[in-house]
């Protein structure tokens, strides 16, 4: 059964296309991963999947039924993660989950287990009595995610649930995603961070400018660009580096750089690595070292969209 | 509406976990019960000094002094001509009455003059003794005009009216000046109170959607419709209490006797409340941060509190002041309190409830537009 099915999504905002006509299925129990660059409309996507937005055009199905149609059917079915944090700081971390989950119409008995479950779940069973201002971004990341979980939804949608914060954290919301999905939950997953998407994700789609560009298994997608590959030269200072001239080096597809680091993509078929050392030589440039990457998603990502995922 | 209950639990046992809005919300109102009993003396039973000055020895001025000395809470001592001044600042007596030479003939003759009242504490406390002793003597002069010059006459019905009179005597201040003016007062600070918290308890709205908060509730089985119903009903429940704890407390313990029934004065008040919570809401509407809010709601509520009455008596203030009080629903409310005061029936002030009902109406249609709107550019669902 198809927990999420999208057809022909489209959002403006005035003049400005957020959402393109956009078509997606979500069958039950993926990890589904959304891919895009900053403004890519990820998060316009997912409010509408929610019902926080209306669309212009398009429909929603959740669990088979038209979301819009079945307001509250579609939204008692879904726990929303929300981009940005979303927590009553007047209230300690167990009255902001079961406050939440109380409008799902848990009581009594079965509430309080369903909040004690939700904060196990993300780690803060101790923080019971803690009241968030107390809190870690991170922790602040997980009482987030505890919100709207405790209703147990078949469907979970998280929008950037890691952003900005402590890799102890970020494992911890990682392994939990991983749990509730072998609980039998659906979840959508929105990322900057490629590795996350990458590690997590059964199924994943690369959006920008409000289009799915490619979708896939992350197999499915590297094998798009297995024609190219990556080769990172570690330079001393990256001043001289002339982006555009590398470029015009035959069979190179796309540079980037990372620091001192400049990753360039390249041709499998053309034989151009003297080409490129000779460019550096040329240039007075100080090669430190010199790697040959296989693809990953950050380079399917790149090549797809000459962009870089985030904002350098 | 099982949703709409556990929002307004919530939001309700978190508003008054906090002993800020515990002092906000339950003692604040009380404090304009203090204020008017600090301005207008708290006893009821207070006993008012009068000293009197006779300088007509007439039959009709000594008549007039027993009058006087009848009246309940009011204690007299004569006292000589020349004392008046010292009497007053030294503060053994509130007031003095003099009653010059030649009042008994004034009185006698239609047209009461010869009667000097002076008291430096201001009318408030001379007014009720005022307004009594102008009708005694009033009575006496219709009484000799009706007599037309007929000695034996006049003796009769002054007789007569004497008698009765002594009746009457054991009015108690329930409807006096000075009852009006504390109910006033009170129910003023109250009437700011109240708008004060809403203004407070609205802006939640905004500090919901400051917080994103908003945008999460409305991902769960609450839509815009439900929450905006959850404000206002915390709004309403929490300006409840603050009318009957008020009200209550101004009947029984510091004994200020609203001289109307208590749960008229309730219906009244909490028509007020409608039309608090639906001022705010525009304000709320209207604005697009708290601060905003916060402004304008000083913009508002501050000067029309003021205009209307709430501290001071609009008879104080200039005509055009006055005049445009009479647009302001504070205004009305006050009105319709006093007129409740003033002994007319409650069915006879429909017209009133009607305007005070159509301020609120007027104010939750203005903000139900203004939301709706907000929502459509937003596109929030
Ligand atoms: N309420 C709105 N009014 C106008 N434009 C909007 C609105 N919300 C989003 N947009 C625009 O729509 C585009 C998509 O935004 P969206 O938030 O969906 O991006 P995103 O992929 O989630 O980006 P990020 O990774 O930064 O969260 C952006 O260009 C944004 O400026
Ligand atoms: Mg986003």
């Amino acid at each position: 059964m198809n927990v999420l099915e999208i057809k022909n999504l489209t959002k403006k905002f005035s003049d400005f296309i957020a959402v393109d006509n956009m078509s997606l299925t979500v069958a039950e129990g993926e990890i589904f991963g959304f891919l895009g660059a900053n403004g890519a409309g990820k998060s316009t996507t997912i409010n509408m999947i929610a019902g926080l937005l209306r669309s212009n055009e398009g429909v929603i199905n959740i669990l088979g039924k038209n979301a819009a149609k079945n307001s509250r059917f579609a939204k008692m079915n879904i726990g929303m993660v929300p981009q940005d944090l979303a927590i009553y700081e007047d209230m300690t971390a167990y009255e902001n989950v079961k406050f939440f989950a109380g409008l799902y119409g848990l009581r009594g008995q079965e509430l309080n287990e369903r909040v004690e479950e939700a904060l196990e779940f993300v780690g803060l069973q101790d923080k019971h009595k803690s009241y968030p201002n107390s809190f870690s971004g991170g922790m602040k990341r997980r009482l987030n995610i505890a919100c709207a979980i405790a209703h147990r939804p078949k469907l979970i949608i998280m929008d950037e649930p890691t952003v900005g914060i402590d890799p102890q954290s970020r494992n911890y919301i990682l392994n939990s995603v991983r749990k509730l999905n072998e609980m039998g939950c659906t979840i959508i997953y929105t990322s900057h961070y490629m590795e996350e998407v990458e590690e997590i994700c059964s199924r994943i789609a690369i959006i920008d400018h409000g289009k799915i560009i490619a979708e896939g298994t992350k197999e499915q997608l590297k094998s798009i660009i297995t024609n190219t590959k990556d080769l990172w030269i570690e330079v001393k200072s990256t001043e001289k580096v002339n982006v555009e001239s590398i470029k015009a080096i035959n069979g190179v597809e796309a540079v980037q750089i990372d620091e001192n680091l400049i990753k360039i993509n390249s041709d499998t078929g053309v034989n151009n690595l003297n080409k490129i050392i000779e460019h550096f030589i040329n240039s007075h440039l100080e090669i430190r070292s010199l790697q040959e990457k296989a693809p990953n998603l950050e380079t399917v990502f790149l090549t797809l969209t000459g962009r870089n995922l985030r904002d350098q | 509406m099982k949703d709409i209950l556990w929002l307004i639990q919530n939001t309700l046992s978190v508003t008054f976990r906090k002993k800020k809005n515990i002092i906000l919300y339950l003692c604040m109102p009380l404090i304009g019960i203090f204020i008017s009993l600090l301005v207008y003396g708290g006893d009821q039973k207070a006993i008012l000094h009068v000293g009197i000055v006779n300088q007509d020895n007439s039959e009709i001025a000594s008549d007039t002094i027993k009058f006087l000395k009848g009246l309940e809470n009011v204690k007299v001592v004569e006292i000589p001509n020349a004392k008046t001044k010292d009497k007053i600042i030294s503060g053994d007596v509130d007031s003095v009455i003099t009653f010059e030479k030649g009042y008994s003939e004034s009185v006698l003759s239609g047209n009461p003059a010869h009667i000097q009242i002076t008291s430096i504490k201001g009318a408030q406390i001379t007014g009720f003794v005022k307004s009594y002793l102008y009708q005694y003597v009033d009575n006496i002069s219709t009484i000799s005009i009706a007599a037309a010059g007929n000695q034996q006459t006049f003796k009769q019905m002054y007789h007569d009216f004497q008698q009765t009179n002594y009746k009457l005597t054991t009015h108690s201040l329930e409807d006096t000046s000075k009852n009006k003016n504390m109910t006033n007062q009170t129910i003023g600070f109250l009437i700011m109170i109240m708008l004060m918290s809403a203004g407070n308890m609205s802006e939640i709205i905004l500090l919901d959607k400051e917080n994103r908060t908003y945008f999460r509730l409305l991902s769960t089985p609450i839509n815009a419709r439900k929450y905006l119903l959850a404000n206002v009903s915390v709004n309403m429940i929490i300006m409840t209490i603050q009318v009957l704890i008020t009200l209550t407390i101004m009947k029984i313990l510091f004994n200020i006797g609203i001289s109307m029934s208590f749960w008229q004065a309730a219906f009244v008040m909490i028509l007020f409340s409608f039309i608090s919570v639906g001022l705010n809401l525009v304000i709320v509407a209207f604005s697009n941060s708290r601060s905003a809010a916060g402004a304008m709601q000083n913009l508002i509520i501050t000067p029309t509190v003021m205009i209307s009455g709430c501290f001071w008596p609009v008879e104080v203030m200039p005509k055009t002041l006055q005049k445009i009080a009479d647009f302001l629903p504070q205004r009305w409310t006050l009105a319709t309190l006093t007129k409740l005061q003033e002994g007319n029936s409650f069915s006879s002030l429909s017209l009133n409830f009607m305007i005070l009902i159509a301020f609120a109406a007027a104010f939750f249609l203005i903000a139900v537009y203004r939301f709706s709107r907000n929502n459509s550019t937003q596109n929030f669902v």
